[in-house]
């Protein structure tokens, strides 16, 4: 059983930058679930974290912009914000786990681009700062384009988590795997601060309860309505859904906590 | 109308602190650098946040820059309001 643990969490920096601004009931909830989390991963013993992750404008730009990347560098510094009140770190790599992951996405259908030097933003380092406490376990990040479009469709994104999570199962050392992104948000819009609780709810059963395979059949349209620019992060849980298509999922908690700006949630996976 | 231009301005502002600081010590002549329409170039000079969107800016490109220039989440809203 090479991949040891999986989860998926939203990385509203508010959870560390105004932490404060939510009400305590909420913060409560969503950062015991972080910490829960955390202790369930340091549990689980893992050598390594593969992060299905997202990134806002860090490193990549409109001049060039991929798809899929993997991350294949020696180490990652973040976060790049000042303001998240996260120590600056250095996060330690797994150049050859990313190199292998390449090389398996480029033999099952997938072209990702890969990267030698990312930089971390908070979508990466606020898990990270819950699940990795003191950065020791090496990190392979998978990052996927949910910034601007056009976007990888939620089918190809719940293919990759399939592709990734046969050649993780195959892996001598154990593996974790984390999802961070979503639920509804629209940050930066004129809508800022809406939350859709009855798209975050629907979009949680059918991952916990439902016919995983349904969440590939989201469409580009459907999330950018209903769950708004930032609802687009929901692929990286798609992707994950797709690695662990057999796997229970329990719901440590949901709330849109609205001082966040965002529908927060957070979920377990177990064999 | 050049939004590639008008949004790589922000970028370089945002992420690249030597850039910043060209910004910062010369408006005009930081402009200049870039391909840009004279609308564009007034709505960057006047901080113009519902300008800037309504041209389309990526809102995780304007809202950092407009926190950069401090604009609070209630003037930032206020800035928008009634547009989608």
């Amino acid at each position: 059983m090479p991949i040891v643990f999986a989860c998926a969490a939203s990385h509203a920096p508010g959870m560390t930058a105004w932490t404060e601004a939510a009400p305590q009931e909420q913060r409560d909830k969503i950062l015991g679930s972080y910490h829960k989390l955390g202790d369930m991963l340091a549990a689980s013993k893992p050598d390594v974290l593969v992060v299905i992750s997202v990134e806002h404008w860090a490193n990549f730009f409109l001049n060039q912009m991929p798809t899929f990347c993997i991350g294949r560098a020696q180490y990652y510094d973040g976060p790049v914000e000042e303001w998240l009140k996260i120590s600056k770190t250095r996060v330690p790599g797994d150049p050859a786990l990313g190199a292998q992951l390449l090389d398996v996405c480029l033999n099952s259908g997938f072209d990702p681009a890969f990267s030698d030097e990312l930089l971390f933003d908070h979508a990466t380092m606020l898990p990270l700062h819950f699940l990795n406490p003191g950065m020791t376990v090496p990190v392979v990040p998978v990052i996927i384009n949910t910034l601007t479009t056009p976007m990888p469709s939620p089918k190809r994104c719940f293919e990759l988590g399939r592709v990734l999570g046969k050649a993780l199962e195959r892996q001598p050392r154990r593996i974790a795997l984390i999802a961070t992104g979503g639920l509804s948000h629209w940050p930066g819009e004129a809508k800022m601060g809406k939350i859709n609780v009855a798209f975050d709810k629907q979009f949680l059963e059918t991952l916990v309860n439902g016919k995983r395979a349904l969440l590939a059949e989201y469409s580009h349209s459907a999330i950018d309505k209903e769950a708004g620019s930032g609802g687009h992060e929901i692929r990286t849980w798609i992707a994950v859904a797709g690695a662990l298509e057999d796997w229970r999922a329990s719901l440590l908690a949901y709330e849109p906590v609205h001082p966040w700006a965002t529908g927060c949630g957070l979920v377990a996976f177990n064999p | 109308m050049s939004l590639y231009q008008l949004q790589k301005l922000i970028y370089d502002v945002n992420r690249n602190p030597e850039r910043r600081d060209a910004y910062r010590a010369d408006k005009a002549g930081f402009l200049s650098r870039y391909e840009l329409t004279p609308g564009e170039q007034a709505a960057i000079a006047d901080l113009d946040v519902r300008q800037l969107y309504s041209y389309g800016v990526h809102p995780l490109l304007l809202r950092p820059f407009t926190l950069l220039h401090r604009v609070s989440n209630e003037d930032y809203a206020k800035a928008l309001a009634g547009l989608e």
